[in-house]
């Protein structure tokens, strides 16, 4: 306790130099942190956004990046096929086609079906004509969330769709209105007649980047935008393992039955992306992390080196009244502990407050899905910033702790009278 | 308007590459019987990841079943062009002759036809006009997109939003900088508290100290920039060559430019310099009896 007392009258006596080096420590830490944070969010945030829509596994009919490589052929025979096993709780079809806007009116019908490429919408803003169309099989879950208005209805006279807010508020659409859409496959994009819809609610795609438009309605109303090509064709098919059977054993029973697909669970399919797809931000995480340790790291040791110079004389003269050498060095030890201690906590709010801010930036990059995040909190990144701030702050102190532990007393004093 | 198209293979296998990737990486060297069947270059990547070589005949198909496969000879291997939006992913590319290229994914993946690429690649005589070439040619050909390859786009998009976040790195980083510089500029302007009181003493005034001290903060912070500018030098290269392997690719990922020199200079001088100011004057305003005072 005497040795901590030393640490904090000594910390409390030099307030200038005491305060900068927390606010410094500070600084340097709360950089730290989000470097923690940035180094795993996108692979927590990204897990998250797949287990949302509730289903465990991904059926492809190559290893390329989903929506990337070929479609799936006889996709309803082989959801069946799939749907029929018994480590398997639900398989849905997915297929998304992009489309344009070639039409919309209001629930009354009144404004006829306008052209609206480049429209500017009833928002005031001048928005982008472009949809995406996702197309599933309404007898599973959707892969959206209807938050007005009722759901794609598969039996309806006319087909129906779902749309994102975003275009909803640009083309002013509510439950009743008309939508246009032309599908934009293949090179005869601008051969294909538009189909057009009824917009039966909006929903929430979680996919969805904040500039998107989407639509969402059965996998036939996606095909017919083709033209009626590629029929019974699918991105993907999403399965939802048994609880008792788990995706694992789900995703072994489907490749046995057909072992030329590409199959992963949702964790594999992580995995593939925080090795390939994110691994920019961890790479730059984990230098950015290491320089701003290594900065801290500086800073406490350049301070506490200095200061104990400065001092070398009330040192010795504490040494020479009878402080062991032991109590003086656990005192530099303490200081170091306290600067950066203190400057931790301090950095652990503010940087917080910066993730927030980084977080905004990078969520700025075209394609991002809203729901999609690069600076989440882990109690994990926690410990081991708590970890690394203690590493930082006992090498800082390492190097005055042996100036003290080798002054020699005598000298010292005699040298401080003689000066 | 002169309109040099360049078209022909170069466009084709552009255009092929991206939809051919998933078949290459399935390609099997298998040597096959036909006779000179037709040439292809295949990425370096591609050959190191599957073990082929020029001369290996390779089978390629645009089903992933491998139904409909043709053989084709390995002419040469070649490096890819590095795409700064796809440098995660290795680059499994196979470059075709165009009329091979549509034999090869006829229909299925041209409801236009066997006579129909992805995009044309043009090459103009005089660059400067690539935006009017491009108005014209969209307003000649309705249905066409034609755009200037400098325009902006969703991938440059994509690199002012990494360049924001690098910037804003750098505003944190200067900042804790910054109070690090003034912690240190007090503690050693308080070492000198004596030799300041002394001077006054002497007759200096409260300026010309001032002077003295800022102007040593000013070689000071010159030094210290220069010097981290040395070092951003001495580890560019160690940083390239790292992510260069790290990632298989020949791009640049960090370059000193004498933009970035003068923007290091222009923060780091003056912050040192402010720094000294700031440190000195609350020395320097303290009374007389209180800097000699031991």
């Amino acid at each position: 306790m005497r040795a901590f007392r030393l640490a904090w009258i000594s910390v409390v006596r030099q307030p200038a130099r005491s305060g900068l080096g927390i606010l410094g420590v500070a600084a340097v830490g709360a950089l730290l942190f989000d470097m923690l944070l940035l180094s795993h969010g996108l692979v927590l945030s990204f897990r998250d956004l797949l287990n949302e829509g509730g289903f465990d596994a991904r059926v492809l009919a190559t290893d390329m990046v989903p929506f990337d490589g070929p479609r799936l052929a006889h996709a309803s025979r082989l959801a069946a096929q799939i749907a029929a096993l018994p480590e398997v709780a639900a398989v849905q079809q997915v297929r998304v086609v992009d489309a344009e806007l070639a039409g919309a009116s209001d629930p009354s019908g009144h404004e006829g079906l306008t052209h609206t490429a480049g429209m500017s919408g009833r928002d005031g803003a001048t928005h982008d004509d472009r949809v995406q169309f996702v197309g599933n099989d309404m007898r599973v879950r959707p892969l959206w969330t209807v938050v007005e208005g009722r759901d794609v209805e598969s039996a309806a006279a006319e087909p129906t769709v779902v749309v994102n807010r975003r275009l909803a508020r640009a083309l002013g659409a509510s439950p009743g209105s008309r939508v246009a859409l032309r599908g934009r496959c293949g090179d005869a994009a601008d051969a294909l007649p538009p189909v057009t819809f009824v917009v039966s609610g909006i929903a929430d795609f979680p996919f969805d980047a904040a500039t998107d438009n989407s639509a969402g309605g059965t996998i036939e109303s996606a095909a017919r935008l083709c033209g009626g090509e590629d029929v019974d064709r699918a991105d993907m098919l999403l399965v939802r393992s048994r609880d008792e059977a788990g995706p694992g054993a789900a995703v072994a029973a489907i490749r046995r039955l057909r072992p030329d697909l590409h199959v992963v669970t949702n964790e594999q399919m992580v995995a593939q992306f925080s090795r390939v797809e994110f691994s920019y931000f961890r790479e730059i995480s984990s230098v950015l992390a290491t320089v701003t340790l290594f900065f801290g790291f500086l800073l406490i040791a350049v301070l506490l080196t200095v200061s104990v110079n400065q001092h070398l004389g009330e040192i010795a003269t504490l040494r020479a009244v009878g402080l062991s050498r032991g109590r003086v060095v656990s005192g530099i030890l303490w200081e170091s502990v306290l600067l950066v201690g203190t400057g931790g906590i301090l950095a652990v709010p503010v940087g917080l407050v910066l993730s927030v801010w980084l977080d905004r930036i990078l969520r700025g990059m075209p394609g991002i899905p809203s729901g999609l995040h690069f600076f989440v909190f882990e109690p994990r990144a926690l410990g081991l910033y708590a970890v690394l701030l203690a590493v930082a702050s006992i090498g800082a102190a390492a190097y005055p702790m042996r100036i003290v532990a080798a002054l020699p007393i005598a000298g010292t004093l005699r040298r401080e009278v003689v000066s | 308007m002169r309109l040099p198209f360049r078209t022909g293979c170069a466009a084709a296998t552009i255009a092929a590459a991206a939809s051919l990737l998933a078949v290459a990486a399935r390609a099997s060297a298998v040597r096959v019987a036909e006779e000179s069947p037709p040439a292809i270059l295949i990425s370096r990547q591609l050959a190191e990841r599957r073990h082929l070589h020029a001369g290996d005949a390779v089978r390629l198909g645009s089903d992933p079943s491998g139904r409909g496969a043709r053989p084709f000879r390995i002419a040469g291997i070649y490096e890819p062009t590095p795409d700064p939006m796809h440098f995660a992913q290795a680059p499994l590319e196979a470059r075709l002759h165009l009329p091979d290229l549509l034999a090869l994914t006829g229909a299925s993946a041209h409801a236009d036809g066997p006579d129909a690429v992805t995009s044309i690649n043009v090459a103009l005589i005089d660059p400067a006009g690539a935006g009017e070439f491009a108005r014209e040619v969209s307003r000649r050909l309705p249905g066409s997109l034609a755009r200037p390859t400098s325009a902006p786009d969703q991938r440059t998009r994509t690199f002012v939003v990494i360049e924001r976040f690098h910037l804003a790195i750098a505003v944190v980083t200067v900042l804790g900088s910054a109070v690090f510089l003034l912690a240190l500029m007090v503690m050693l302007v308080d070492e000198r508290r004596a030799t300041v009181g002394i001077l006054r003493l002497m007759g200096f005034t409260r300026g010309r100290i001032l002077t003295q001290v800022v102007a040593e903060g000013a070689v000071i912070a010159v030094v210290g920039a220069a010097g981290g500018i040395l070092f951003a030098l001495v580890t560019e290269g160690i940083f390239n060559r790292f992510f260069q392997w790290r990632y298989d690719t020949t791009l640049v990922f960090l370059r000193v430019t004498p933009s970035v020199v003068w923007r290091s200079l222009a923060i780091a001088v003056p912050l040192g310099i402010a720094a000294s100011f700031v440190a000195s004057w609350t020395l320097l305003r303290r009374q007389l009896l209180a800097l000699i005072r031991r």
